[in-house]
C-alpha cells in the first residue's frame, strides 16, 4: 500500500494491523522465512555447568561432554529509537519522512508483539524527548505515544541522546535505529555503535525522501536549512550531478561503516512501500541467526 | 534639450541592476525549506550565471522604467526659441533710484546725479515703463511704472536733496517690489548715487528679483573741495548774577582731504549773533570751539552754530534748543507741616534737575499744589480718606507719589491705591537684633547705579523698626528687609506711579538718612515716581518727534510747524509722532492755540557728511547675486516668466508617469510568468 495513503488513515493502530497482517499472511510463501529452533549450539562442558543441560546422547556417540544451548530470548526486548528533529519533518511525496518513520514504527511494533516480544520506543533530537521502556504491555502505549508525536524544533544529534539511552538497555534485545543521518558517517557510527555494548542487535533504517535523493528542483531559489535556519542560494541544475553524487557517498559510507560493526543498515525510500521494510527486517534477523 | 540636473545621470549605471538580476537569479521565489544543506554546502561554490536571458520584455521593461525615472530627475528643459526673447530686447520696466540724502548737495553733485536720472528717462521707449524713486535713510515712490515720459521728467526735475542721510538697503527693496510686479520682459534698477560708504551696512534682504539687473549710476567729482561740518554741541549751565547761563561749546570736523583756513564759526541765539570765531582746520582734523556764555531768559531759545560757507552747506549749522532749567516740583506733606530734615536737605541738592519742594501738612493740600507737583510725598502721615481720593485721582492722570510709612502712617482701607497694605509696626530696636536692607531688584530704574560693586552698599544702614506690608497683587516689591517682609514696593495706576517705603526717611526707625546711598536714592526715588525726562536740547532727521520726548507737561500737542513752515495736524486717532525730515526748528502748538510752544531742533545727520565712497560692485553683488550687476541674464537669452520656465521644464511630469506605467506593467507581466 502506498505509504502516502496510509500516512492519511492517520491512526496507527489500525495501519499497523493492516500492513502486519497482510505481511504475516503472505509469509507462508516466503522461501527464505526458516523455522525458529530453540537449540542454538553445543560447546564444551566446563567445571561448574548444570550437567542437566549435559547432551547425553552426545557423549554416548563420541565419549566427549558437552553442553547444549538454547535460545533463551524467546520474549526478547524490541525497541525503536525514532529521531524526531527538525530535519525529519520533510516530505514531498505527501507524506514526511517522520510520517513514514512513525508508520514503520508502528508496523515494526505490531509485528513483534503478534511475537509475544517486548516493545519500547525511543524519541530523540539533541536529547531524549520521548520513553516507553520494553514491556509486553507497552503495545498501546507504544502506539498512543507515536500518535502524539510532534517533529522536534531543534537540530538532530545522535551521539548524546543514544549514548544516554545505550545506558538503559541492559537487557539484551533488538534496538531499531530510525533517522535521516545528516552527519558526518563515523560521528553517525561511533554515536549507533554504545548501543551493541550489551549485546544488543541493532538495525539502521536510514529514511530520506526521493527528493533528497534526486534533488529534482528547477528554480533557482534561496534554499533554507531546516535544522539551523541557514540561507543560500542554490541554483539545482548547476548543483544537481554534485549532490547526488555526494548523497550516495554518504549511503555507501554509512553502508560500509555500519557493516564494519555489524549493523543492519537498511536506506528507506518514503516513496517505497512499507511492506518492504519489513521484509528487509524479518530477512535482516534471518541472516542475522544464520551468522550466530 | 538641456537638463537642470544632468548629474542624475549617473543613475543610469543602475541600468545594469536588472540585467544583472537577470542573468544570476531568474526569481526570486519563496525560500524552499529543506532538512539539511550538509551537502549543498560541501559543493564548491562558483558564481553561478545565466548564460542567456530568459525574458526580453520583462528586461525591457525594467531598463525603460528605470531610464524614464532618471530623465525625469534629470529635469529636461526644452528649446525656449519660441518662449523667450532676444538679448537687448522687448519692454523694460525700469526703476530709476535717486538719491536725495543731503551728501549730494555735496558741489554740483545733486546737478550731475539729475542730469543723469533724465538721460535714463529719455532711454526708456514707448513700450517702456519707468519708475521714479528718492531715498535718503528712507525710499518714496514718486512716480511708479508709467510709460508717461513727462511725469517720470517733472519728478526728477522737482526733485531735491533732503537732510536725511543715505540707506541704499530701503530703496534697492522699493525697486526689488516694483519689478516682483511687472511682467516686462527685461526688468533694471538704475542706482544714482554718491555712493558713500556709510550708507551701505551690507543688509540682508534687499535684493532684487530673480533676472533683474542692477545698474550703478556713480556720482562722483568736487572731492577736491574743503569740507567741514559741525558733530556735535555741548552745554555748560552756571548761575550768574543770578541769572542762569549757558556755554556752548561745538565740535567741528574737516572732512575733506584740503586744508581749512580762514573760515569762521558763530552761534547766534534766537537771531541775534553771540559770538563769532575764526577756524582752521587740517584735512582730517577736528576741533573744539567753546563760545562766550549767553543768558537764558526764556523757553526755548533757539540757538545755531554756523559755519562759513562750503562745499557741503547742510552740516554747517547745528541746531539746539535751550530753556531755563525748571525745578521739578513737588508737595511733601508733613505731620506739623514742617520740612522732615533729612529729606529737605535731600532735596535741597539736586542740580539736574533741581528739586522744589513745598511742604505742608495733609490737610493743607489744595488742588493747585496737586496741578503744580509732579510728586507728592505723604512723609509718615495719617491719611483720610477724602484725602486718599484726591490722590487716587492724582496718580490717574499722572501724578507720583512717595508714601512714607513710619510710626504714624496710616491709610483708608477702601481706598485702593498703595501697592500693599500698611500693617503693624515690627520692632528691631534691641542690640544686635536691627534690620538690613536686601532683596534689591537692581534691573530697576531706581537701583541701577547701584548694581555695580563699590556703588552704594544698601546693606549697611540699620533698619530699627518698619511697618510690615503686604504686597497687592499688582504691585512690584523693589527692596525687601532681611526678613522678607517688603521695604519698597511700586504699582503703577493709570498714567502715574506710586511707591510705598515701609520705614522713615528719618532717623527715628533708621539710619539710612546718614548713610552715603541715601541721597542719590532719594533723587532717584523721585525722578522715577514724577517720571522724569531731560529735555533733548535737539533730534536727529530720521528720529520721529513725540511730543513727550520734547515737553514734560501733561497738555498734549497736536499741531506742528515744520521748518520749512508746512502746518502738519498730528492725528487724532492714530500715532502722536511724526518723522523729522528736515533740519531746523520744530513747533508743537496747541489746535486751539496754546500760548507756549514747544519747539524741538533738528539737525542732520553728521555721519552723512563722511563722503567716503564705496565700490558700486559691492551694493550690486548683493542685491542680484552677481558683481557685474546683471542677475540672471547674462546668459544667450532674456528670463522667462516663472509660467514660461514651468512650461519649458514640464517634460519630466511626463517622463515620471511613464516610468510609473512601466513600473506596473512590470508588475503585471511577472505576475503571470510567476503563475505560469
Amino acid at each position: 500500500m502506498d505509504p502516502a495513503v496510509l500516512a492519511r488513515i492517520g491512526n496507527l493502530e489500525l495501519v499497523s494491523r493492516v500492513v502486519a497482517d497482510g505481511f504475516i499472511n503472505g509469509l507462508h510463501k516466503a522461501p527464505y522465512f526458516g523455522a525458529s529452533v530453540d537449540f542454538a549450539e553445543h560447546r564444551g562442558y566446563v567445571p561448574g555447568d548444570d550437567i542437566r543441560r549435559m547432551d547425553w546422547r552426545l557423549w554416548a556417540r563420541t565419549d566427549r561432554y558437552y553442553i547444549k544451548n538454547y535460545e533463551a530470548e524467546t520474549n526478547m526486548n524490541f525497541s525503536v529509537l525514532l529521531d524526531v528533529s527538525k530535519s525529519m519533518d520533510y516530505g514531498s511525496r505527501g507524506i514526511t519522512k517522520l510520517e513514514y518513520a512513525k508508520i514503520v514504527t508502528a508496523c515494526l511494533t505490531n509485528l513483534v508483539h503478534h511475537q509475544r516480544d517486548r516493545v519500547g520506543f525511543c524519541a530523540f533530537d539533541d536529547d531524549v524527548v520521548e520513553h516507553v521502556p520494553p514491556s509486553a504491555k507497552h503495545m498501546e502505549t507504544v502506539l498512543h505515544v507515536l500518535e502524539r508525536l510532534k517533529p522536534g524544533t531543534k537540530p538532530g544529534r545522535l551521539k548524546e541522546p543514544l549514548h544516554k539511552l545505550a545506558e538503559h538497555f541492559g537487557r539484551r534485545g533488538v534496538l531499531v535505529v530510525i533517522s535521516d543521518f545528516y552527519d558526518d558517517p563515523q560521528t553517525i557510527v561511533e554515536a549507533v555503535t554504545p548501543l551493541r555494548f550489551r549485546g544488543n542487535d541493532i538495525i539502521v533504517f536510514h529514511v530520506l525522501d526521493p527528493t533528497e535523493l534526486e534533488f529534482g528542483f528547477n528554480d533557482a531559489q534561496p534554499f533554507e536549512d531546516l535544522e539551523t535556519g541557514e540561507q543560500m542560494p542554490v541554483v539545482p541544475e548547476a548543483f544537481r550531478e554534485e549532490y547526488r553524487s555526494l548523497v550516495q557517498a554518504h549511503i555507501l559510507a554509512l553502508q560500509q561503516a555500519f557493516a564494519a560493526v555489524r549493523v543492519d543498515y537498511t536506506m528507506l525510500d518514503t516513496s517505497k512501500p512499507l511492506d518492504f521494510v519489513l521484509y528487509k527486517y524479518l530477512g535482516s534477523r534471518q541472516k542475522l541467526r544464520q551468522a550466530r | 534639450m538641456n537638463f537642470l540636473a544632468p548629474l542624475f545621470f549617473m543613475a543610469m549605471a543602475g541600468l545594469a541592476i536588472p540585467v544583472l538580476l537577470h542573468l544570476t537569479q531568474r526569481e526570486k521565489n519563496q525560500i524552499m525549506r529543506f532538512p539539511s544543506l550538509m551537502f549543498v554546502r560541501r559543493i564548491p561554490y562558483q558564481s553561478v550565471r545565466r548564460r542567456k536571458i530568459h525574458n526580453w520584455l520583462l528586461l525591457f521593461v525594467r531598463m525603460a522604467a528605470l531610464a524614464m525615472i532618471i530623465l525625469a530627475f534629470a529635469r529636461p528643459l526644452i528649446g525656449r526659441e519660441d518662449a523667450s526673447v532676444a538679448p537687448g530686447q522687448g519692454a523694460r520696466e525700469v526703476v530709476i533710484l535717486v538719491d536725495t540724502s543731503y551728501s549730494m548737495g555735496y558741489g554740483a553733485r545733486w546737478e550731475a546725479a539729475r542730469a543723469a536720472a533724465l538721460a535714463e528717462v529719455g532711454r526708456l521707449t514707448a513700450a517702456d515703463r519707468g519708475s521714479i524713486v528718492l531715498f535718503s535713510s528712507g525710499a518714496e515712490i514718486v512716480a511708479r511704472s508709467t510709460n508717461e515720459r513727462e511725469r517720470l521728467t517733472a519728478a526728477v526735475s522737482t526733485a531735491a536733496p533732503g537732510s536725511g542721510g543715505t540707506r541704499y538697503a530701503p530703496a534697492l527693496k522699493v525697486a526689488g517690489s516694483i519689478l516682483a510686479d511687472s511682467k516686462l520682459p527685461q526688468r533694471e534698477a538704475i542706482l544714482i548715487s554718491d555712493f558713500q560708504r556709510i550708507g551701505w551696512r551690507g543688509e540682508e534682504g534687499a535684493r532684487l528679483p530673480q533676472g533683474a539687473r542692477l545698474t550703478p549710476v556713480p556720482i562722483q567729482g568736487g572731492s577736491d573741495a574743503p569740507n567741514i561740518g559741525i558733530t556735535t554741541i555741548s552745554m555748560a549751565r552756571s548761575t550768574f548774577s543770578n541769572q542762569e547761563r549757558v556755554s556752548v561749546t561745538a565740535g567741528a570736523v574737516n572732512r575733506s582731504d584740503k586744508p581749512v583756513s580762514g573760515s569762521t564759526i558763530a552761534l547766534d541765539v534766537d537771531g541775534v549773533p553771540v559770538e563769532s570765531k575764526p577756524l582752521t582746520l587740517a584735512p582730517g582734523a577736528s576741533t573744539s570751539v567753546t563760545f562766550a556764555p549767553f543768558t537764558v531768559r526764556a523757553k526755548n531759545m533757539r540757538g545755531t552754530v554756523r559755519l562759513a560757507k562750503d562745499a557741503l552747506a547742510a552740516d554747517n549749522a547745528f541746531n539746539f534748543v535751550i530753556s531755563p532749567s525748571e525745578p521739578l516740583r513737588m508737595t511733601v506733606l508733613d505731620r506739623g507741616g514742617a520740612p522732615a530734615l533729612y529729606l529737605a536737605r535731600a532735596l535741597a541738592i539736586g542740580d539736574a534737575p533741581k528739586f522744589a519742594p513745598t511742604t505742608k501738612s495733609a490737610d493743607a493740600l489744595s488742588d493747585e499744589d496737586l496741578r503744580v507737583s509732579a510728586v507728592v510725598i505723604l512723609n509718615d502721615s495719617a491719611v483720610s480718606t477724602a484725602l486718599a481720593r484726591r490722590l487716587h485721582r492724582y496718580v490717574e492722570q499722572g501724578g507720583g507719589l512717595i508714601v512714607v510709612a513710619g510710626p504714624r502712617a496710616t491709610w483708608p482701607q477702601d481706598v485702593d491705591l498703595l501697592p500693599g497694605s500698611i500693617g503693624n509696626a515690627v520692632d528691631r530696636s534691641r542690640s544686635g537684633n536691627s534690620a538690613r536692607i536686601g532683596g534689591i531688584e537692581f534691573g530697576h530704574q531706581i537701583f541701577e547705579a547701584f548694581r555695580a560693586p563699590r556703588s552704594g552698599d544698601f546693606t549697611m544702614p540699620e533698619v530699627f523698626g518698619y511697618r510690615a506690608v503686604s504686597a497687592v497683587p499688582t504691585a512690584q516689591v523693589l527692596a525687601r528687609f532681611d526678613g522678607g517682609s517688603p521695604a519698597l514696593l511700586e504699582r503703577r495706576l493709570g498714567r502715574g506711579r506710586v511707591l510705598l517705603w515701609a520705614t522713615t526717611l528719618d532717623r527715628a526707625w533708621s539710619d539710612l538718612p546718614v548713610s552715603p546711598v541715601f541721597l542719590p536714592f532719594i533723587h532717584r526715588t523721585v525722578r522715577y515716581a514724577a517720571a522724569y525726562q531731560e529735555p533733548k536740547p535737539w533730534l536727529i532727521v530720521g528720529q520721529v518727534l513725540d511730543p513727550t520726548l520734547v515737553s514734560s507737561t501733561r497738555t498734549t500737542q497736536r499741531v506742528v510747524l515744520t521748518p520749512s513752515a508746512k502746518r502738519l495736524a498730528l492725528n487724532d486717532e492714530g500715532s502722536e509722532v511724526l518723522e523729522l525730515t528736515e533740519s531746523g526748528f520744530y513747533e508743537l502748538r496747541g489746535r486751539e492755540g496754546e500760548d507756549i510752544p514747544v519747539v524741538v531742533a533738528a539737525n542732520v545727520d553728521s555721519s552723512e557728511s563722511d563722503l567716503t565712497p564705496i565700490d558700486p560692485k559691492e551694493i550690486t553683488a548683493a542685491a542680484v547675486g552677481v558683481p557685474g550687476g546683471a542677475g540672471g541674464n547674462t546668459g544667450p537669452g532674456v528670463p522667462l516668466t516663472p509660467e514660461a520656465q514651468e512650461k519649458n521644464q514640464r517634460m519630466w511630469w511626463y517622463l515620471l508617469l511613464v516610468g510609473i506605467a512601466l513600473l506596473a506593467a512590470d508588475t503585471i507581466i511577472s505576475n503571470r510568468m510567476s503563475k505560469a
